[in-house]
């Protein structure tokens, strides 16, 4: 039984969540400064040609001209990269349950979805937007295309890591199928998920960016490809800078997720 | 034991669900008579590419040596960062924030850029594949040599074993299989980024192939590419599959 | 052991939350009114000066007040408006060319040419003037890039005609960029008056260039055409007669205040080059307004012309049958249009 005051002392070596935070996002601005003072001075003092490099504050002056369309293009991009993560991933998880289930279906049709991975997907946009038009379904659909397998094989993968020896203990205690699935066999499997699920966020930025390439109006893939055909490198660098924005806060999220809920999953 | 034995009833159930796929898709384009460039049958597809066979196979063979380039210099590449990393820890700090950062763009979206600094030419093709490449294997590198076990390192000093010696003769083998699963995984990235960046700008390939047909509005052969691009992806990886498991069995 | 419930709870909610974001994100725009027609018009490139009149319709309503809520799908480099227009994914498509209408037709998809805006050969072929290029014949053996969406067809037949086969010159892909024709890599290099051309004078003097123009040789071949699909041709005349109105009057307000024009461009494609879009409106104004637009107005379909070019096409293996251009080529809509509203 400790002592009032061993529990304070305790209390006061454990950080809270908040001090992390802000120990994280702090060291994260300074690693920003610095990055961003050596590509000032790396530029100016090597000489670098704009045409290859431009300056950093170069790049973002530019954006600062224009600013609505990045903001614009970020949020469009953001939405179909979203809609593309979320259904790509519900549908990897509820296929990786079913191959789980079903051995018979999964050797049928995982084999086609390997291949399918294999198409490239650019190819694969051309006939989207015949398909669907200029829509947020069709870069979804090509955003969903990119996401969805590795999720289907790490949920397939973490199902299968399931102890038999608690499988047989729940059964014992009369558990149903679904009960087994809802609260021993998904929660196994969630680490691997979120593997999938990590890898996941750049695919479905890749495919919302590829999608933007087949003549959409706004989107930070959109900005890229009509920097690249003005061959304005400075705003080539806006763009990928967005992009690279997005990028890490979409996975800083996901991470984020992770470690909370499979932080309590694994408290078992 | 002599005679055929019948094929595991797991490949059966592969090539059950594939003949079905592609029975539903023939049946589908041509119970509805579908125009060419909404679905064109599988079975003029395959017919395009028996009579295309030069085309397709000179262009399969152009991407496939950018990917192959571009994939061997890409593993070179991350393997020499995680060795480097290993061999002096102080650069971690420096090389794995960078390389993060770099990679936080899809890769696919430096694709202007390249295109731009290497032109249409095939250099540009071997870079982007090389970044995208050298990305993968570097994680799987650095991983594979970092889950040693501190004591058999520990063990293998107290022998008076250097740091090369010690790399060499344990983190390798020990990285090997990670290294090994981060290269299979990029052999089909690498043919599928070769052909997206082609198809922004090249004067042969897979890619260009798809490109050209969508333009003179020749829906099957754009199939056919994709068909062709698909199973170069597949030979591809099973080739780098097959010298991983010889390689495996040797260690 | 027992599994912590909120595991699975909150990853329901977290699912959840993210699924409502995504949908607030991409909330639909407010609905249009019941009485407009959604349409969509698909660029054969991406947004610049040279649609500009289009852009300017919009901005200004003129769509609306006809009626058509019309929304614009800029082209791109693996986009093909006669294949998007075909398939039903926009209504409307300003297509490269009577070379891709042309090709279009002969692979069978059912789409009709409802007006042409470039009434000339848009592009040319540029060399150095000291260079060893000084006429047709001197293109054998040498490296000329073009473009493989239809300028490659023109210059095809104008070699064919000089009786050089395609085989005897090196034909490359064009790349974005004009470097290489200026760094001497590239012999002849094809330029867009409004665009490459520009781009290359902007880097050598006029005076140290030669200029090969299809004209020079007797053909002239009319781009920028407008399409519909057969069915809308058929089924909505009238959608297609209220497009052509809203888009002339966008276009006659572009040509008499460019700099508002290229505004409205440059609102819609922030990091194109303001200086160049300029020239670029005072080129395509030229085209534009060129040959039989003069009497007839804008987007007048010069059925000469185009059986001109057609038949050239045909003579030298572009296409492999006749099309029919009665049905392929439909000036009835246009021509409805008063000439007043037509004339800039």
């Amino acid at each position: 039984m400790a002592s009032p005051a061993e529990h304070t002392m305790a209390a006061r070596r454990k950080p809270n969540g908040l001090t992390i935070l802000l120990h994280k996002s702090a060291r994260l601005l300074v690693g920003l400064a610095i990055l961003s003072l050596v590509w000032e001075g790396a530029v100016q003092l090597l000489g670098i040609k704009p045409s290859y490099l431009p300056r950093l504050s170069m790049i973002l002056m530019g954006m600062a001209a224009t600013p609505r369309a990045y903001v614009d293009g970020f949020v469009r991009t953001l939405a179909e990269t979203l809609i593309g993560f979320v259904t790509g991933g519900t549908f990897g998880v509820l296929t990786g349950i079913v191959f789980f289930r079903m051995r018979a279906l999964k050797e049928m049709v995982l084999p086609i979805f390997v291949v399918s991975q294999t198409i490239p997907v650019i190819a694969f946009g051309a006939l989207v937007v015949l398909w669907f038009g200029n829509t947020l379904l069709a870069k979804a659909v090509i955003a969903f295309y990119l996401t969805f397998f590795p999720v289907t094989v790490n949920t397939l993968l973490g199902l299968e890591t399931v102890d038999p020896k608690q499988v047989a203990l729940m059964r014992s205690f009369g558990a149903s199928k679904w009960q087994l699935l809802v609260r021993l066999q998904l929660p196994t499997a969630l680490p691997q998920i979120f593997v999938a699920l990590r890898l996941a966020c750049s695919l479905s930025l890749v495919g919302a960016i590829v999608g933007e390439w087949f003549g959409d109006t706004t989107g930070l893939g959109v900005l890229l490809l009509q920097a690249m055909f003005t061959e304005n490198v400075v705003a080539i660098w806006g763009a990928l800078l967005a992009s690279a924005l997005l990028g890490t806060t979409f996975y800083a999220v996901v991470a984020a997720a992770e470690r909370r809920l499979v932080f309590w999953s694994a408290e078992q | 034991m002599t005679g055929l034995a019948a094929p595991p009833l797991a490949l059966q159930r592969g090539i059950l669900g594939a003949v079905l796929l592609i029975a539903c898709w023939e049946g589908l384009a041509r119970g509805l008579h579908l125009p060419a460039y909404v679905l064109p049958a599988v079975s003029d597809i395959l017919a395009t590419i028996w009579s295309k066979r030069a085309l397709l196979g000179n262009a399969a063979g152009y991407t496939l040596l950018e990917a192959l380039v571009g994939y061997a210099a890409g593993s070179l590449i991350g393997a020499g960062l995680a060795v480097a990393i290993t061999l002096v820890p102080a650069l971690r700090a420096v090389i794995l924030p960078a390389a993060t950062a770099i990679n936080s763009v899809p890769v696919v979206g430096y694709s202007p850029l390249i295109l731009l600094w290497f032109g249409i030419g095939v250099a540009s093709k071997v870079v982007m594949v090389a970044m995208t490449v050298s990305f993968t294997v570097f994680l799987s590198m650095l991983a594979g040599l970092d889950r040693v076990d501190r004591r058999a390192v520990d063990l293998m000093r107290s022998f008076g074993s250097g740091r090369f010696s010690t790399l060499w003769r344990l983190r390798l083998p020990t990285a090997l299989p990670l290294l090994l699963a981060g290269m299979r995984v990029s052999t089909v990235r690498s043919v599928i980024v070769a052909i997206v960046t082609e198809m922004l700008g090249a004067y042969g390939g897979l890619g260009w192939v798809i490109y050209q047909a969508v333009l003179q509005i020749d829906f099957v052969q754009v199939w056919s590419a994709i068909f062709v691009a698909s199973a170069a992806s597949l030979a591809f990886f099973g080739l780098v599959g097959f010298l991983e498991r010889k390689i495996l069995f040797w260690t | 052991m027992s599994i912590f419930m909120p595991s699975r709870r909150h990853a329901v909610a977290v699912l959840a939350a993210v699924a409502v974001a995504a949908s607030s994100l991409t909330a639909a725009a407010p609905a249009a009114a019941a009485d407009l027609t959604k349409a969509s018009l698909r660029l054969k490139w991406l947004p610049q000066a040279q649609f500009a009149g289009f852009y300017v319709a919009v901005a200004k309503g003129y769509y609306k007040a006809e009626g058509i809520d019309l929304t614009i799908n800029p082209g791109g480099p693996n986009l093909l408006a006669e294949n998007l227009v075909a398939t039903g994914a926009d209504t409307f498509g300003l297509s490269g060319g009577t070379d891709s209408v042309f090709a279009a037709r002969d692979k069978g998809l059912p789409i009709v040419c409802i007006g042409v805006s470039h009434q000339i050969t848009p592009f040319i072929f540029v060399t150095r003037k000291d260079g060893p290029v000084k006429t047709l014949q001197d293109f054998k053996g040498k490296t000329v890039t073009t473009w493989f969406t239809g300028a490659n067809h023109v210059l095809n037949g104008m070699l064919a005609k000089e009786g050089i086969k395609p085989e005897d010159v090196n034909i490359q892909p064009q790349q974005v960029s004009v470097t290489p024709f200026v760094e001497g890599n590239v012999d002849v290099i094809t330029a867009t008056y409004y665009n490459e051309f520009y781009s290359i004078q902007s880097r050598m003097p006029r005076d140290g260039l030669k200029t090969f123009v299809a004209e020079d040789y007797g053909i002239t071949f009319p781009r920028d055409t407008l399409i519909v699909a057969e069915t809308t041709a058929k089924d909505k005349p009238e959608l297609v007669k209220a497009f052509l109105r809203a888009s002339l009057k966008g276009w006659k307000d572009a040509f008499t205040d460019p700099k508002g024009a290229v505004d409205t461009v440059m609102a819609v494609a922030p990091t194109l080059d303001r200086a160049q879009q300029e020239f670029m409106l005072t080129e395509v104004k030229r085209l534009m307004t060129a040959g039989k637009a003069g009497d007839n107005g804008l987007f007048w379909i010069d059925l000469d012309a185009v059986k001109t070019a057609h038949d050239f096409f045909l003579k030298y293996g572009v296409i492999s049958k006749p099309v029919d251009l009665s049905t392929a080529y439909d000036a009835s809509f246009i021509a409805s249009i008063p000439l007043s509203d037509r004339r800039p």
